[in-house]
């Protein structure tokens, strides 16, 4: 009978598995991890896929290989957006991950480290020393449960409210002042703008699951209700809160009042004018160009701060070690000279996006005297708080996720049930190792 | 006739208005919209030949759905026959085995895989790397199985009869009839790869490997966000991918036809 | 697989009586079968199958049974075997169970209107003489596309204020299709009717070529008509194919993956749309932890079997 064939099919399945399983769960040979570090040679490396940062990456690495031919990098793109991890992840597993990634997310920090497959910069003689002196005390946030650095802090991007002034002034609200600093503020423009049919939506941040959405609708506005306190504080969910809830129930009701679409718009809805504001960092500016005149606040708060008090989201992308790489000793030189003062200054002036390095407005002080437009993002990076670097960081931010939009944005459960049930299960998952 | 015509203006319809979109200036999503008569542009296209290499993308496509149809048409003839004709130990094991991989969803079996593709056999960022999951077309083997069992005992037994071996019969009777299913089970073959994009996308970071789908993906997904309109280029970017396949349908459609899969049917 | 062809021998559709084969050495023959040149011949594709699949799929299964995660070579991590226990944790937990109703309610859909299209067009299109090749472009022409490419359009399409919505006018849903949570499975469910379709007519079409003509004239004979003589003639005539597009149907819904990614971007409003493949991926992938993945994977292929098996009962009571 054919049940028994495939029965048989199964246990065949079974056994070439579980041998081969019992194989490599042993552990293919370790690297010798100390030899690498002092090692020295080619070197190659990722960026992400933005033109801007692909165009500061290839001038970086050509200045580098004029000045070492004998320690060349090479450089590839990988495609930016949820699914970068996921190929690092899996070159990590396979182990042809490459010596630095110019786009390392922190929120997957965490996972990479569990997977042993980064390298801790402070096994590096200077390392912890340079990554300090450079970030200052927001290097903080960026270390890893363990105390040590896993990656390096590289650039953020401060998120702010971005409003059309042309959609403003149509919605006769002034729109070199709006009216934007505090929720009730902030409600009663959006209500201007979407009544008057200025533009279809006053703000449309995308309403889908993925884990990472919720750092650009609940989190900057949570960071600066809460004077810049993380989701997740020694080990225990912060959110299901007084702060959490005031949040949450401002956006309840921009979505209840239909300020907010609950459906995602298919390509960017503030470049189209179909959103009067967007809320997003510094690097949208070369999206939207001279397709809209905009300018940018910082996110609201219930009683309204003033804008040197706010903080929000950093948005930020570090670059982290990995540890297939060979050679080490050139790795490390590189990211030194890659987050030099001088390619710090390149990466802003060509993309705009603010490197995570003490006191940048004095520094660059050229760059913003002729860029006022970014001057804000500079005072405002100041002031950013950052994922927390907790086990389980991505299932944690699902799991928020979850909770979120079934109770503030489809407003199917009430926030507080939804909010408790989460935040259980975030503590749970945080405490897990 | 009618209810034929209005079923086909319905499929094809999506087609017709990706076709519209990809061509419009600004993004029109009216019902006039639908039918424009003017501000038609090629602006859209030739942005994304800026970004994607078209042509080495298309090559890429071409070596690693070739390289498939090519493996599973010479083995999957081969493992068709034997299924279907030939009586060997492990026969029934083997049928069952491949039912039970066409049952599997990929997802579960991505990352184990990726290892050993990438780990035990080094094949990263390369063409054989890229067909190996692919390379022998299960629904193919399947299709050439019921080919061959659709063909009349007689032609067989006559040449036992007649003392041919096993290899000669192969050879001689067998595999000149083959052809009708060829053609059926290559094109049946060719979607699946050429439309592939999670594979080949974790496979190559190289983008001189990258196929059609994944280069056109990561447009759509990344890039067009920052063309002057945005939807027109993603519609863009959908149609370059399709059409290609769409086009190799259509030369070739009369091949696809009832009779070749006529033997998959039987009772 | 559903025909009688499958469990055994071909059957001999000649019905004539063969001489026995050449007798060969016994002992090979209980060792190898009658003609052992099928091992060397099915060689290939065995091997191809061990590799490719049986390997990962057998260390997929391995891994649900143990506390388990990727790791960069070399690592050494401690791999407990944990029994049932990820099985238990893809159960309890809600999403998991919600995406398993959520692909069943798209099984309910899709399946059977697959059929009942695929059967009526492949019908009318075997009836149709002019026209034919349009005919045939027109409906295989979504097959054939990469949902990546039609899913833009679809998008465009249902949005809120997409021509759907325009047309339907004040009877248009509101939410709107893909983020009303009772909508989104069923828009999926027709998106990927549409696009297989094409497949599905083509087999109906060829098992068409088999229906004896002798059974139309006779039905005509006794007085039927058109809806008659289909219900009773070529709905029974096409027996084995209908079981195999039910349970092809049920195998690639079932492992519904691409377009809820696409379509609704994480699993629809409140997980309305996530099938477990998807979660399966979030949880695998995304989150790191393959060892309630493939769980979820081992539960869901043991279901598809299941349900494949009751199906074939189901179908092919004679």
């Amino acid at each position: 009978m054919k049940s028994n064939k495939v029965a048989a099919a199964a246990v065949l399945t079974l056994a070439i598995g579980t041998t081969a399983a019992c194989g490599s769960s042993g552990g293919s040979g370790g690297s010798d991890a100390s030899g690498a570090q002092a090692a020295h040679g080619p070197v190659n490396v990722w960026l992400s896929n933005n033109p801007e940062e692909v165009a500061w990456g290839k001038a970086m690495v050509e200045a580098w290989n004029t000045a070492h031919p004998t320690e060349l990098v090479t450089a590839q793109e990988i495609p930016a957006g949820k699914t970068s991890e996921e190929v690092i992840g899996a070159a990590i597993t396979a182990g042809n991950a490459p010596c630095l990634v110019f786009n390392t997310a922190p929120a997957a920090v965490p996972q990479f480290q569990k997977q042993g497959g980064l390298v801790a910069l402070d096994s590096f003689p200077d390392g912890k020393a340079y990554v300090e002196a450079r970030t200052g005390a927001p290097a903080d946030q960026y270390k890893s449960p363990d105390g040590k650095f896993y990656q390096l802090p590289w650039k953020s991007n401060p998120v702010m409210i971005f409003y059309n002034k042309d959609i403003m002034t149509k919605a006769g609200i002034d729109a070199e002042n709006p009216p934007l600093a505090t929720y009730d503020e902030f409600l009663a423009t959006s209500k201007k703008i979407v009544s008057s049919g200025a533009a279809q939506a006053a703000i449309w941040p995308a309403p889908t699951s993925e884990f990472f959405q919720s750092w650009f609708d609940f989190y900057p506005l949570y960071a600066a209700e809460t004077g810049g306190k993380q989701l997740v504080e020694d080990g225990k969910a912060t959110f299901d809160s007084e702060e959490g809830k005031r949040v949450s129930n401002f956006w309840r009701t921009m979505y209840a009042e239909k300020l907010a679409p609950q459906e995602k718009y298919p390509a960017d809805s503030f470049a189209d004018k179909k959103a009067a504001m967007s809320i997003v960092g510094p690097w949208a500016i070369s999206v939207y160009g001279d397709k809209v005149k905009w300018g940018a606040v910082p996110v609201p708060t219930s009683a309204g701060t003033t804008a040197d008090k706010t903080y929000t989201f950093s948005d930020a992308k570090n670059i982290a070690m990995y540890s297939a790489c060979k050679n080490q000793g050139t790795a490390w030189d590189l990211l030194k000279f890659s987050t030099s003062k001088d390619q710090d200054g390149a990466l802003l002036d060509k993309t705009g996006q603010m490197p995570l390095r003490k006191d940048i407005a004095t520094v660059y002080a050229d760059y913003f005297s002729s860029h006022p437009d970014y001057k804000k993002f500079a005072d405002q990076a100041a002031r950013t708080i950052e994922v927390p670097n907790v086990p389980n960081s991505i299932a944690i931010w699902q799991t928020f996720r979850d909770g979120y939009t079934s109770s503030v944005i489809f407003g199917k459960t009430p926030i507080d049930d939804a909010f408790k049930t989460s935040s259980d299960k975030v503590t749970a998952l945080a405490g897990q190792s | 006739m009618g209810f034929l015509l209005l079923g086909a203006f319905v499929f094809l319809f999506p087609f017709y208005y990706m076709v519209i979109g990809s061509l419009q200036k600004t993004p029109d999503t009216s019902i006039a919209g639908a039918i424009p008569t003017h501000g038609l542009t090629l602006d859209n296209y030739s942005q994304i030949n800026e970004r994607v290499d078209l042509a080495r993308s298309l090559v890429n496509s071409g070596i690693f759905t070739g390289g498939v149809i090519l493996f599973t048409v010479v083995f999957g003839v081969l493992a068709g026959y034997a299924l279907a004709r030939l009586h060997f130990r492990g026969r029934s094991t083997l049928f069952a085995l491949m039912l039970l991989v066409m049952m599997v969803p990929f997802q579960l079996l991505i990352i184990p895989l990726y290892v050993m593709v990438v780990r035990s056999y080094g094949l990263a960022d390369s063409y054989m790397g890229m067909i190996l999951p692919f390379a022998i077309n299960s629904t193919a083997v399947f299709v050439f199985r019921q080919f061959f069992l659709s063909l009349p005992e007689d032609l067989f037994a006559a040449a036992r009869i007649d003392g041919a071996g096993e290899l000669r019969i192969l050879w001689s009777i067998a595999l000149p009839l083959v052809r009708p299913a060829l053609v059926t089970a290559a094109l049946l073959t060719f979607i699946g790869p050429w439309n592939e994009f999670l594979w080949p996308f974790l496979i190559t970071k190289d983008q001189d490997l990258q196929p059609l789908a994944v280069s056109l993906a990561n447009y759509i997904s990344n890039i067009a966000g920052r063309a002057a309109n945005p939807f027109g280029a993603i519609l863009a970017g959908a149609v370059v991918l399709a059409a290609p396949a769409v086009a190799l349908f259509v030369a070739f459609q009369k091949h696809f036809t009832s009779s070749e899969l006529g033997s998959g049917v039987k009772g | 697989m559903p025909n009688a062809t499958v469990t055994g021998k071909a059957k001999d559709r000649s019905g004539s009586t063969t001489p026995p084969p050449k007798r060969r050495a016994p002992r090979l023959t209980t060792l190898f079968g009658r003609q052992p040149l099928g091992i060397g011949l099915a060689a290939p594709y065995a091997v191809f199958l061990a590799a490719v699949f049986a390997y990962p799929l057998g260390l997929a299964v391995w891994i649900s049974f143990h506390d388990y995660f990727f790791t960069a070579p070399g690592a050494q991590v401690a791999r407990p075997f944990v029994g049932l226990d990820n099985y238990k944790t893809a159960l309890a937990d809600p999403a998991v169970r919600r995406s398993f109703l959520n692909v069943v309610e798209f099984l309910v859909i899709n399946v059977p209107l697959t059929v009942v299209l695929a059967l009526v067009l492949a019908n009318a299109l075997n009836g149709a003489i002019r026209g034919r090749t349009f005919l045939r472009v027109a409906y295989y022409v979504p097959y054939v596309t990469a949902s990546v490419a039609v899913v833009a359009v679809w998008l465009f399409l249902f949005s809120s204020n997409g021509m759907v919505n325009q047309l339907l006018g004040p009877l248009a849903p509101d939410p709107s299709w893909l983020i009303n949570n009772k909508l989104v499975m069923p828009v999926i469910a027709i998106f990927v009717t549409w696009k297989q379709l094409g497949f599905f007519i083509l087999l109906y079409l060829a098992a068409l070529q088999n229906v004896p003509r002798e059974l139309y004239e006779a039905a005509s004979v006794d007085g039927a008509g058109k809806f008659r003589s289909f219900m009773n003639v070529t709905v029974p005539g096409v027996r084995p194919a209908t079981t195999l597009v039910v349970i092809l149907a049920t195998i690639t819904g079932a492992n519904l993956f691409t377009e809820p990614y696409l379509l609704t971007s994480g699993g629809g409003p409140n997980g309305a749309s996530a099938s477990p493949v998807l979660v399966m991926y979030q949880k695998g992938i995304e989150q790191g932890n393959p060892d309630v993945a493939s769980a979820i994977g081992v539960i869901l292929v043991i279901g598809v079997l299941v349900i494949s098996l009751i199906n074939r009962r189901l179908l092919e009571r004679d």
